[in-house]
């Protein structure tokens, strides 16, 4: 008896177990994820005031106002060209750079280390250093072309704010190419030799060697290292901010940088939570694409 | 005769491609390296060489008191004990929760199981700055705003997911015959996880929690949010003293960066190789 008894706790201990071992991490991300999410949508569809505090619901009319709000336009059109830009730009380069560094070569691992920084240093100060080098004043780029004379005058760099907008790409770009690299060099490291030998010997060019072994192997990592950039680089605050606020007028805001400022210097934060969950939507609208793209391959095969 | 002629092009060719490889690898690095180098110039030069008419690449007279300075004229020391707090603290909290979870998703079956990882996957898709309105309300309501461990616990939360990710790699390429023997010897679950897995994961694990420990020490979004007292601030908000709406100083906001980055580079270059294999791993088994 008593051993049945002790038989049967153990096996609800077994079925419980899993979820004792899981439950830290769950009440952890379920406090400061989960009850955030609920709430920013819960602020989307509410009326709330300038304190943020939820005064009731009041269904679309945030999203209403975010979405007739004339700047809108103009921060969903950045935000789209930032992230294509960033990422696409840096994939290219990324994978490039992956193919260079994966020869043997003397110096390869300091050159590696070299490429390591960018990703490893924290945005807002590569940030500050970009508008340093670009200022037309006093910026280091100026005084470097000037001493090397490839200029004979101090250039504005940053004269349009499409142009300074550029700029906070070009930094967007430098700083996410590490990852793209890395990812990549792990997929190339894991290809067998024996592969491109045996290429070589049905007389592959280094082209053809390229497209019909290298990229389909390293597929996966670049996928990887795509999704994830997607989303970092759609959500990236640090750079915007440092160098331009997404000033002047909105022309260099995305939806992150015009977030923060509706709700923490406008006070509008019913609206930011829209912008917010619009934000989202995007992002799981790319991701719906993705899935069903995966699916579909996997049913060609 | 014969052989030495058709041998000869394809070793010039063999040449040229290495020179260019080599022309290729210099310049990228030139180019990486160049916003430091203007970095540790401009950390070295006095207001006035910096904003001088005649301007100068090198500073004229290396400056190494900005170095000393930065520490009296801003409570740098005070950051960097709240930037290894915080990076710290929120890596032991995440280790402390991911571990175990990691090990159950490696290790057992269970109902939920698809779905909890799912979970861990779209909260990737937040970032902590989509949902900064509804971060600030939930630490309104626990009394964390403007606290170091509002900061320790938010790090924690979003960088959940990679240390789960990366250690469910790490424990599922580990065979699980050594813990089944273990248990056999009488160690239970615990103890089997503790005193064999752990070890055998140890490079995964430290790769991990040095990830971590960068992700949280180059936070600057929530911190920026989150903290009004000047003495709660982290080095990457802080530092930013040096960059006021009137007056940039320039080489103190540079010299206390450099201080900011070194750490992480470090840190960085250690676990590099490591990191990158258990990323794209997690990738393809998930």
């Amino acid at each position: 008896m008593e051993q049945n008894q002790k038989s049967s706790g153990k096996k609800i201990f077994r079925a419980v177990e899993p979820y004792i071992w899981i439950a830290p991490s769950i009440i952890l991300m379920a406090i400061f994820i989960l009850t955030p999410i609920v709430t920013v949508f819960q602020m989307s569809m509410s009326d709330v005031s300038r304190a943020g505090r939820i005064k009731g619901f009041n269904g679309v009319e945030n999203f209403q106002s975010v979405i007739n709000n004339p700047a809108f336009g103009l921060v969903l059109k950045n935000t789209l060209v930032w992230t294509i830009a960033v990422v696409v730009i840096s994939t290219v380069l990324g994978f490039m750079l992956a193919l260079v560094l994966n020869n043997q070569f003397r110096g390869r691992k300091i050159a590696r280390a070299i490429v390591v920084f960018p990703w490893a240093t924290t945005l807002v100060i590569q940030a500050s250093v970009w508008n340093f080098i670009i200022n037309t004043d006093y910026g280091t780029l100026n005084t470097l072309l000037l001493k090397l004379r490839v200029i004979d005058r101090a250039v504005n760099w940053t004269s349009t704010p499409e142009i300074y907008f550029a700029w906070e790409i070009a930094c967007g770009i430098f700083v996410t190419i590490p990852f793209v690299t890395f990812c990549v060099l792990s997929g190339l490291q894991s290809i067998d030799t024996s592969f491109y030998e045996a290429a070589t010997v049905d007389g592959a060019n280094y082209w053809q060697k390229l497209f019909s072994i290298t990229l389909p192997l390293v597929k996966s990592s670049l996928t990887v290292s795509t999704v994830l950039n997607i989303i970092y680089v759609f959500n990236s605050f640090p750079i915007i901010w440092t160098m331009t606020k997404g000033d002047p007028a909105n022309h260099t805001d995305t939806l992150v940088t015009y977030l923060y400022k509706l709700a923490f210097y406008n006070g509008r934060q019913g609206e930011a939570a829209a912008v917010s969950v619009i934000g989202f939507l995007i992002l799981l609208l790319c991701a719906s694409v993705y899935m069903i793209y995966t699916l579909r391959k996997g049913d060609d095969n | 005769m014969n052989e030495s002629a058709v041998k000869k092009p394809v070793s010039v060719k063999k040449a040229i491609l290495r020179v260019l490889l080599y022309f290729v690898v210099l310049d990228v690095c030139v180019i990486t390296l160049y916003p430091y180098f203007a970095m540790l110039c401009t950390a070295l030069k006095s207001r006035a060489e910096i904003f001088a008419v005649e301007a100068t690449v090198l500073p004229v007279h290396a400056l190494w008191s900005n170095f000393i300075d930065i520490w009296s004229r801003a409570p740098m020391g005070r950051y960097f004990l709240n930037s290894v707090l915080i990076a710290g603290g929120s890596t032991l909290i995440a280790m402390l929760c991911g571990i175990p979870a990691a090990y159950a998703l490696a290790r057992m079956k269970f109902k939920g199981q698809t779905a909890f990882l799912g979970f861990v996957i779209v909260s990737q898709m937040f970032a902590p700055v989509v949902l900064l309105i509804g971060i600030y309300k939930v630490m309104m309501t626990m009394g964390l705003t403007d606290s170091i461990w509002g900061l320790i616990f938010i790090n924690a939360a979003f960088n959940q997911a990679f240390t789960v990710w990366l250690l469910r790699g790490t424990f599922m390429g580990i065979s699980a015959e050594m813990e089944q023997a273990a248990t056999i010897d009488g160690c239970n679950r615990v103890q089997a996880m503790l005193r064999v897995l752990l070890p055998v994961a140890a490079p995964g694990i430290v790769t991990t929690l040095i990830f971590i420990f960068i992700n949280a020490w180059n936070e600057y979004t929530v911190a920026l949010c989150l903290i009004s007292t000047d003495t709660y601030k982290p080095l990457t908000v802080g530092i930013n003293v040096f960059n006021g709406y009137n007056i940039i100083e320039w080489q103190y906001l540079f010299a206390a960066s450099i201080f900011a980055i070194i750490p992480v580079v470090i840190l960085f270059m250690m676990i590099e190789k490591n990191l990158v294999s258990g990323l794209a791993s997690g990738g393809v088994k998930g």
